[in-house]
């Protein structure tokens, strides 16, 4: 993660935590104890958004103090912590109830990131808190040395919202440890070695699936990533190709093209560049194709519509193997189906998936075929944690919860609705680029210009970003040109959160825009 | 049998055995099977500290904690009210924001470590962290080679496997890139070893002219460990990785001073030396907290998991200013790793550690289940070795005791059988699964001890009685 040298200066931002304070964060400190955000003094000036009420009601912060925290940090944590921790103010969290955070002086944030689209159904939800309270008083941990019930109900369920052949789960701790088995699995099955990835797609941080994480500022100069080859991504904003119905999304890019109905040059090229990889860069046999069907790290990319059933067909008659990697898009967030792989109407082989199938709690898994799963048993595997009692308490309480309270379809209504404003956003400032996505799975990359789509400056951004602080944040994608805000908030959010986000994004690029 | 504790309420497990095992077979993956103990396996589904119910209500006494992970105890009443508070503020963010409880633990964590053993990073199993910390170690000092014992286990993702001297554990495949195992010190089962070798209250049955002082065995494997840096490796390593006892291959432990002269050429050849703490972590080793202070070494990097959380996915790896300065020349992110709900667990593991004694404990029951389990060494044929430190204790079965040879896996499986018939749950182990292993909760009693050491006697006898 880059950091900048960027600050929150003018007048805007002094203006902006001035009126914070009259906004009712008073409140806070007046010690009660709630957290409601109901204004208590007269209603602000009426340009500045207003955030939506919230009627939990918190702790008051005793603990360490932010001086303490940051010192422990630098002193007793691996540096990379500090390298990844967002703002040049970083906001210190203590508390978080659905789709809203607080830091420790009380003040109230809109989570539209939900820590990386893991929080899928609200922070601190109440049906699976207690569903995991419930499991603590019984059971935590043992391994699969013996047989627990919570796994086979989880299993059984899990494999409910599956379709088939994809029926055989492995339970693991973390996507990464997930990609890691699956990268084993498909090599074991296959007997091959090659594994593609698309440039720009993220698949983990160990050494073997750094391989596949096609991403420079996560790859460190080491010889682990044999075997794994990266082909050009699809991206039809930014890359070579791509046109104005390209995308399984209510947004298209602004880009032209002439391409007849069910027609797509933008596919047939891409796919074009996947067959040159498969004459040159990869033996005639290969293990497997690793995709994500949205890209997260990589900022919401979306390929062709019939890009991935395509690339499917070419890896199987090649032994490859098919491996959706559905750890940022699964779980409903995708809005028209549970699984991002059943928006590109295809099958895989095998689906990978961690982050929101606990809400927070670590957890992936693998699901394959029988077939496939078979070729596992050549040998031992031992994973400690995986599919702990708590664990698959927690996840079966998390696809209950999904379930009940309509997330899929929330996903898809409020998602649709802030893409098609976030579109109309961009077609009033010249420097949002693109709107893409599907439900909650979102991405807006900044442009200097429209015309020669070039990446905006990062001190720009950051600028842009640090602005939002005090009321609402979101992500920026850390890879390095094109530059991407990315929304993936806990599945949980109403139209009013989103619309009070897009008054606020409207007025930080407004406000950036008066002033250049 | 001991009567129910009383005030246990026991709940309703819901879903029967048969379809237990029928969604096991069609819906988990052929390995899930494979690991399952036990020719009819316990259905387990309630525990408490160093208990453990089945389906059916019957009671075990758990001696093997999950594989030396439930440290203090199951569902350990403060650890688990620690648990349920943070569950209630904040489960996860990230270190994309700064939160309280992941300063509260590393500033605990780090003040049980000797300078310059400081910073951590969390991650959320072991295997996460010795994968990790072999990046590390290869990033700093810009070799790729990494050294372990044979008989060792670090980890199961494709990295770690090449670690992990396990032929079980290893798959047919294209991975231990730069891996190189050396012969195990192994006192009792290797071509050296005497009367006097281990830190350890049993010694084994080998006799040896050693001198005060001296350890012929020692210097013989340090000569073996020569070789293998004379042909396998270049003049110029990565690390060298070593369990303070190992854990899967069955506490397996090492003449006294070897890893002290292991440091000193891993460290003359430009590698850093690293301590697989998964197992002897966090006291379980009764001297110490960790195990590598036993051996009177201090390494530069240090990884632990397992009973680091009582169960909770977790895993950390702990070195110097240095060594995580060259890590953070690029970007690595762990999701999971640090939670708030990991650290607030962790930390009152700690806490609990500290507050019931639980180091203590392992040293007091560890060291009389030891000796006791020496007596039945001496008394039974089959039983070639007894060792350990603590509540980390390997019983090595044999055909008889002039051959060393690996008692059979099915009488194995026999004696295993028959002690959880008993009531007891306990582990194996061994290169040739041929040790039982016993890694109880730190909570366990002398009672508990006398216990177990009832069932074992009478399934040795019963197994004797049989042949």
């Amino acid at each position: 993660m880059h950091k900048v040298g960027s600050c929150v200066s003018g007048r805007y931002a002094g203006l902006l935590r001035q009126s914070c304070c009259s906004l009712g964060l008073a409140r806070f400190h007046l010690g009660i104890g709630a957290v409601c955000q109901k204004p208590a003094f007269k209603q602000p000036p009426a340009e500045l958004p207003m955030m939506p009420p919230c009627d939990f009601q918190g702790e008051k912060y005793k603990g360490l103090s932010k001086e303490g925290m940051m010192k422990i940090r630098k002193e007793h944590c691996n540096p990379v912590t500090m390298n990844i921790t967002y703002y040049e103010r970083p906001i210190y969290i203590y508390h978080g109830y659905k789709q809203w955070l607080w830091d420790v002086d009380g003040r109230r944030y809109l989570d539209l990131f939900a820590g990386v689209a893991t929080v899928s159904v609200g922070h601190c939800n109440p049906k699976v808190t207690a569903a995991a309270e419930k499991q603590l008083k019984r059971l935590w941990h043992t391994t699969n040395i013996y047989v627990h019930p919570t796994l086979h109900e989880y299993c059984e369920k899990l494999a409910s919202n599956l379709p088939d052949p994809l029926k055989v789960i492995y339970l693991t701790n973390s996507g990464t440890e997930a990609n890691d088995l699956a990268m084993l699995m498909a090599r074991l099955y296959t007997g091959n070695y090659e594994i593609i990835t698309f440039r720009g797609s993220y698949h983990g941080g160990s050494q073997q699936t750094m391989g596949l994480t096609s991403n420079s500022s996560y790859k460190y100069p080491i010889a682990t990533s044999s075997g794994c080859t990266h082909v050009m991504c699809p991206d039809v904003f930014r890359g070579l190709w791509g046109g104005s119905h390209c995308r399984d999304s209510p947004v298209q890019t602004i880009r032209e093209c002439n391409c007849a109905p069910g027609q797509c040059m933008a596919k047939d090229q891409y796919i074009g560049q996947l067959n040159e990889a498969f004459a040159t860069s990869l033996p005639s046999r290969i293990a497997a194709f690793f995709a994500e069907p949205i890209q997260g790290m990589g900022g919401a990319t979306q390929y062709p519509k019939n890009y991935l059933k395509e690339a499917y067909k070419l890896v199987r008659e090649r032994g490859g193997i098919c491996i959706a990697d559905e750890v940022q898009t699964g779980f409903g967030r995708t809005g028209t189906h549970f699984w991002g792989f059943q928006g590109h109407e295809v099958m895989p082989d095998m689906v990978t998936m961690a982050k929101g199938i606990g809400n927070g709690f670590p957890m992936g898994a693998v699901v394959t075929t029988p077939e496939i799963a078979a070729s596992f048993g050549k040998a031992f595997h031992f994973n400690t944690f995986g599919g702990s009692p708590i664990a698959c308490a927690v996840g079966s309480s998390v696809i209950d919860t999904i379930k009940e309270e309509g997330l899929q379809q929330n996903s898809h209504d409020v998602g649709t609705y802030m893409l098609t404003e976030l579109a109309k956003l961009r077609n009033k400032h010249e420097i949002i680029g693109d709107v893409r996505g599907k439900g909650l799975q979102i991405g807006v990359e900044m442009v200097k210009d429209k015309v020669l789509s070039s990446a905006i400056l990062l001190r720009v951004l950051w600028s842009i970003y640090e602005r939002f602080l005090h009321n609402v944040h979101f992500s920026v994608s850390v890879s390095s040109p094109p530059q991407v805000f990315r929304i993936q908030p806990p599945m949980c959010i109403t139209r009013e959160d989103a619309d009070f986000f897009l008054a606020v994004f409207d007025r930080a690029i407004k406000n950036y825009m008066d002033r250049h | 049998m001991k009567r129910f504790i009383r005030c246990m309420r026991f709940h309703d497990p819901g879903m029967s055995k048969e379809r237990m095992m029928e969604i096991r077979r069609q819906y988990c993956n052929p390995m899930t099977m494979k690991v399952t103990y036990y020719k009819k396996p316990v259905f387990i589904h309630q525990g408490h500290m160093q208990w453990l119910w089945d389906v059916d209500g019957r009671r075990y006494l758990d001696l093997f904690a999950g594989v030396a992970t439930v440290s203090v105890g199951h569902c350990h009443p403060k650890v688990t009210a620690a648990a349920e508070h943070q569950l209630k503020r904040l489960w996860h963010t990230t270190s994309i924001y700064v939160y309280p409880p992941l300063h509260e633990y590393c500033e605990k964590l780090a003040s049980y470590f000797p300078d310059p053993l400081k910073v951590i990073y969390l991650t959320n199993s072991g295997s996460e962290a010795n994968d990790l910390a072999m990046l590390m170690a290869r990033l700093h000092t810009g070799n790729f080679d990494i050294l372990t014992f044979r008989g060792s286990y670090h980890g199961g993702s494709p990295q770690t496997m090449g670690l992990t001297s396990n032929a079980a554990y290893k798959y047919p495949i294209a991975n231990g890139l730069g891996c190189t195992n050396t012969m195990c010190p192994d006192v009792f089962r290797g071509p050296w070893g005497g009367s006097h070798c281990r830190d350890s209250p049993v010694q084994t049955i080998r006799d040896c002219g050693c001198a005060q002082g001296h350890c012929m065995a020692n210097e013989q494997y340090i000569g073996q460990l020569k070789e293998t840096f004379a042909t396998s490796v270049p003049s110029r390593i990565a690390a060298f990785f070593g369990e303070p006892i190992q854990g899967v291959g069955g506490a397996v432990q090492y003449p006294k001073n070897y890893l002290k002269e292991a440091y000193k050429l891993v460290r003359e050849r430009g590698g850093v030396c690293i301590a697989d703490e998964v197992q002897t972590g966090f006291g379980r080793t009764g001297t110490h907290f960790w195990g590598f202070q036993g051996h009177d070494v201090i390494p530069d990097m240090v990884t632990m998991a397992k009973g680091i959380g009582n169960g909770f996915p977790m895993g950390a790896v702990v070195t110097t200013p240095e060594i995580a300065a060259s890590f953070a020349k690029g970007v690595h992110f762990n999701t999971f790793g640090g939670n708030p709900v990991a650290c607030a667990i962790a930390s009152s593991v700690l806490d609990t550690i500290k507050e019931d004694g639980a180091q203590q404990i392992s040293l007091d029951v560890g060291t009389y289940l030891m000796t006791e389990l020496a007596k039945f060494r001496d008394k039974y044929e089959i039983i070639g070795d007894v060792r350990g430190k603590g509540l980390q204790i390997g019983v090595e079965m044999v055909k008889d005791k002039v051959s060393r040879d690996p008692l059979p896996a099915e009488a194995m499986g026999e004696i295993f059988e028959d002690v959880k018939d008993m009531g007891v749950l306990i582990g194996k182990g061994g290169v040739y699964g041929q040790t039982f292993r016993i890694k109880p909760p730190m909570c366990i009693t002398r009672e508990d001890a006398d216990f177990f050491l009832a069932v074992f006697n009478k399934s040795i006898k019963n197994y004797m009685d049989r042949r």
